[in-house]
């Protein structure tokens, strides 16, 4: 007896219980009819998981900057409080970071001149000028935030206290897992990422306390 | 057995440092920096225009625009749980999906045009023999399209597509059936 039509796309997704899943096997190995629909169905999936992305008729992006208010070209003074620039500069060094350590990992498989090991990995050296970047941002942070601390109420104080302090673990923990195994692309990103929350925490309380003062 | 892309994990993976690049700036979008929101733009733009296109089945540059500037104003809700690509898909998604059930109640009220909805439709006028893929892809009824496109082209299961589509499961499946039947006779 021939499968239920959907049964063969079920098949091809996985999704048929192993019994069924035999059973369509032992009659499609049989069945030249249902071993060419199969065929037909597996090409199709295939076919749409290669489909080539095609780019807009024409830039988009003239459209979306005039909707959200931004000029094209030229420079816009961005109006931030001081806490959101220094956060946004720590930011960029973390991004320019990234990249480093992209160009590093793909240098030697790209480069022609055999050159000293790859170092990929920023915890693992001595503290790099990216590095002494984030750190500068914390500390600006850090010390915007000490001087507004009292605007703050208790409440909000203990919580981001407590926030911190799961940060700078979830931190430390990166870094020493990263130190192990320096080539590990997931902890690298992992650690940039933690690191960034810890600036939006400060970043945030940073202007909470701003606003307050 | 085919099962190389399914569920959102594997939608169209970037590689960690466009995923990093991504995080960086969507903080920076987030605070308010419009030449970060022009990078995560560049770097997106086309995915999130063939996703459109191919759900609406048309044309969709202004929807994609209507994404993305909406994306502008959500930035700040992105955490970075999820990859900001992952983000802004679904934010695509759930956008088009919205303008079908809007565009659903304004001609239920205003032009009394039946609403077929997900309803098994009706085969293609035309055959889909020598037809580009993707041409015989848009002549899909909305309903196959969509779930077509979501599971084959995006990799969605089944249980999330129900979900978005407002349907259950097996109607999920045998719209998807539906479409891959249609779709073979263009490869043919």
């Amino acid at each position: 007896m021939h499968p239920l039509p959907e049964e063969l796309s079920e098949y091809l997704d996985g999704e048929l219980p192993p019994e069924r899943a035999g059973r369509l096997e032992r009659h499609v190995a049989e069945c030249r009819d249902c071993a060419a629909l199969l065929e037909e169905l597996r090409r199709v999936v295939l076919r749409a998981q290669a489909l080539d992305d095609r780019p807009p008729r024409h830039d988009l992006w003239p459209g979306v900057a005039a909707a959200i208010g931004t000029p094209v070209r030229g420079v816009r003074r961005v109006s931030l409080p001081l806490p959101a620039l220094i956060a946004a500069g720590a930011l960029l060094m973390l991004g320019s970071v990234g990249l480093t350590l992209l160009w590093q990992r793909e240098r030697p498989a790209t480069a022609t001149v055999a050159a000293a090991p790859a170092t990929p990995v920023l915890v693992s050296q001595a503290a790099s000028p990216s590095e002494l970047g984030y750190a500068g941002a914390v500390r600006g942070l850090e010390r915007e935030l000490e001087r507004n601390r009292d605007r703050l109420d208790t409440l909000t104080v203990r919580i981001l206290e407590e926030k911190l302090a799961l940060i700078d673990r979830a931190i430390g923990e990166a870094e020493r897992a990263l130190a192990a195994d320096p080539a590990d692309g997931y902890l690298s990103g992992h650690l940039t990422r933690t690191r960034m929350r810890k600036l939006d925490l400060l970043r945030r309380a940073a202007v909470l306390a701003h606003a307050e003062s | 057995m085919i099962t190389t892309r399914t569920g959102t994990d594997t939608l169209r993976t970037t590689d960690a440092s466009s995923a990093d690049a991504d995080a960086v700036d969507a903080a920076l979008a987030a605070s308010g920096d419009p030449h970060a929101f022009e990078r995560l733009y560049r770097r997106h733009v086309n995915r999130v225009h063939n996703l459109v296109r191919r759900m609406l089945g048309e044309d969709a540059e202004d929807v994609t625009q209507e994404v993305l500037v909406r994306a502008w104003q959500k930035i700040g809700t992105f955490r970075g749980e999820a990859a900001f690509g992952t983000w802004l898909h679904r934010l695509a998604v759930n956008l088009v999906l919205n303008r079908r059930t809007s565009r659903s109640r304004f001609r239920r009220l205003f032009v009394e045009e039946p609403e077929t909805g997900l309803e098994p439709p009706a085969r293609p006028a035309s055959p889909a023999h020598g037809l580009d893929f993707e041409t015989a892809m848009a002549r899909l009824s909305p309903g196959a399209r969509q779930v077509f496109v979501l599971h084959d082209v995006e990799g969605y299961r089944h249980e999330e597509i129900a979900g978005m589509l407002g349907i259950n499961v097996g109607t999920s499946k045998s719209q998807l059936h539906y479409a891959r039947m249609a779709l073979r006779k263009t490869l043919g």
